[in-house]
């Protein structure tokens, strides 16, 4: 059978239907993917983090590393919230030193918050973080005509996720100082 | 060869048989290259979007690989399944630019059993570090207790310039320890609030450190 039978008797819809079932394949199996892993960072983290309470985790060292590349150039408080039960509210002061982060990274990995220090001043936060449906939190106290003392927290919608609060590593010299901001980082749950 | 007269029923039936098993075979056989066209394609171009990358969702400067949307609510699909899949957690790439390295300047995979020195200048952002680690991610033991140099705990030349040993044995000056670790992954992490959220990546890319490779054993 020279080429031009074998293109005569070659199956066409197959051959057009090919690439277009590959394209699906791939549209598919990109979009399981993240689901599809056992060792995502949340699932890898959750069972080590009490709910809704910030903990500082200890200097990472070999063979202790709670994720995979983690650099160990920052110590780190983290809090696992869930705010199915109510809002949580996330309270941290970041000193004036470069390096110091906050963040907020949902369940899925997505960054849904993040503040860095300012250098020459401190940076105090304080989030509420509610259920994604829920944005609702009240009237505000100007509204209930209170004058309001503090900054207005800031609302995210998340509702399962790690708040990560990290200080850099300045040597061993300003280790107590770096583990004390840390803990008085402050994550806590409410009813609704 | 038997005439057509000669023929039974029975060499009928199997003539008929025999001739259906041949197009079932056929067709089983246009199944079975659609299947697995359909799979390696699919399946191989989405294993190498989200592992690899591509420059659709990466920035590659010399050895170093950036995911530009990495930690992004908006993040890519590609980007997405990346961090998932490998369990690592990811700051904003709004704030903070994470670069892998696992080959030196010149392409050669990063091995313990070679000394490397890591060459750059201070990017210009607030905060910047540079860790190892083998290449599962994991830290490597040493005496030194010694896993990243920071913008705050390099010791910089006079220049403003820094030059750290990445070697198993001990090396003076800035010396990261890698112990008998195997293959190598550098991360090279900077940290900087003020770039403008909608700064084209050419407009924030600063130079990042070569790696050379000094010797091997």
């Amino acid at each position: 059978m020279n080429l031009r039978d074998k293109l005569k008797h070659a199956n066409w819809q197959l051959i057009l239907a090919a690439p277009i079932a590959a394209g699906i394949l791939h549209i598919c199996a990109t979009l399981a993917a993240p689901y599809l892993t056992a060792a995502s960072a949340y699932s890898r983290l959750a069972p080590a983090l009490p709910v809704n309470k910030i903990q500082v985790l200890r200097p990472l060292a070999p063979g202790a590393e709670p994720l995979p590349f983690l650099p160990a150039d920052a110590r780190y408080a983290m809090c696992r919230f869930d705010t199915s039960a109510g809002p949580v509210t996330v309270t941290a002061t970041l000193p004036p030193d470069p390096g110091w982060m906050l963040a907020v990274i949902t369940r899925q990995g997505d960054n849904v918050y993040a503040a860095a220090s300012t250098p020459g001043r401190a940076t105090p936060i304080t989030l509420v973080l509610v259920p994604s449906e829920e944005y609702f939190l009240g009237v505000t106290p100007e509204a209930r005509g209170i004058a309001r003392n503090m900054e207005p927290p800031v609302p995210i919608a998340a509702t399962r996720g790690i708040v990560v609060v990290r200080g850099p590593d300045m040597g061993l010299s300003y280790r107590t100082q770096v583990e004390a901001v840390l803990k008085r980082a402050r994550c806590s749950g409410h009813s609704f | 060869m038997l005439s057509h007269s000669a023929l039974t029923p029975i060499h009928v039936v199997l003539h008929k048989v025999q001739k259906r098993i041949s197009m079932l075979l056929a067709l089983l056989g246009d199944w079975a290259a659609f299947t697995g066209i359909v799979l390696i394609l699919g399946l191989g171009t989405s294993w190498y979007m989200i592992d690899i990358g591509t420059p659709l969702t990466t920035e590659r400067q010399g050895p170093w690989l950036s995911w530009t949307s990495a930690g992004r609510a908006d993040a890519d699909p590609y980007t997405r399944a990346h961090f998932a899949r490998l369990g690592t957690l990811q700051l904003s790439a709004e704030m903070t630019l994470t670069y892998v390295a696992n080959t030196d300047s010149e392409g050669r995979r990063l091995h313990s059993s070679c000394d490397y020195s890591i060459e750059g200048r201070e990017p210009g952002t607030s905060w910047w570090s540079l860790s190892v680690f083998d290449d599962r991610g994991e830290l490597i033991p040493n005496t030194a207790r010694r896993y990243a140099f920071t913008s705050q705990s390099i010791a910089l030349r006079p220049d403003g310039s820094f030059l750290i040993a990445l070697a198993r044995d001990a090396r003076p000056g800035n010396w990261l320890p890698t112990g008998g670790a195997g293959r190598l992954a550098l991360i090279f992490t900077t940290v900087d609030p003020s770039t403008p959220l909608l700064a084209k990546p050419t407009e924030t890319q600063k130079p990042l450190p070569a790696i050379r490779r000094i010797q091997c054993r």
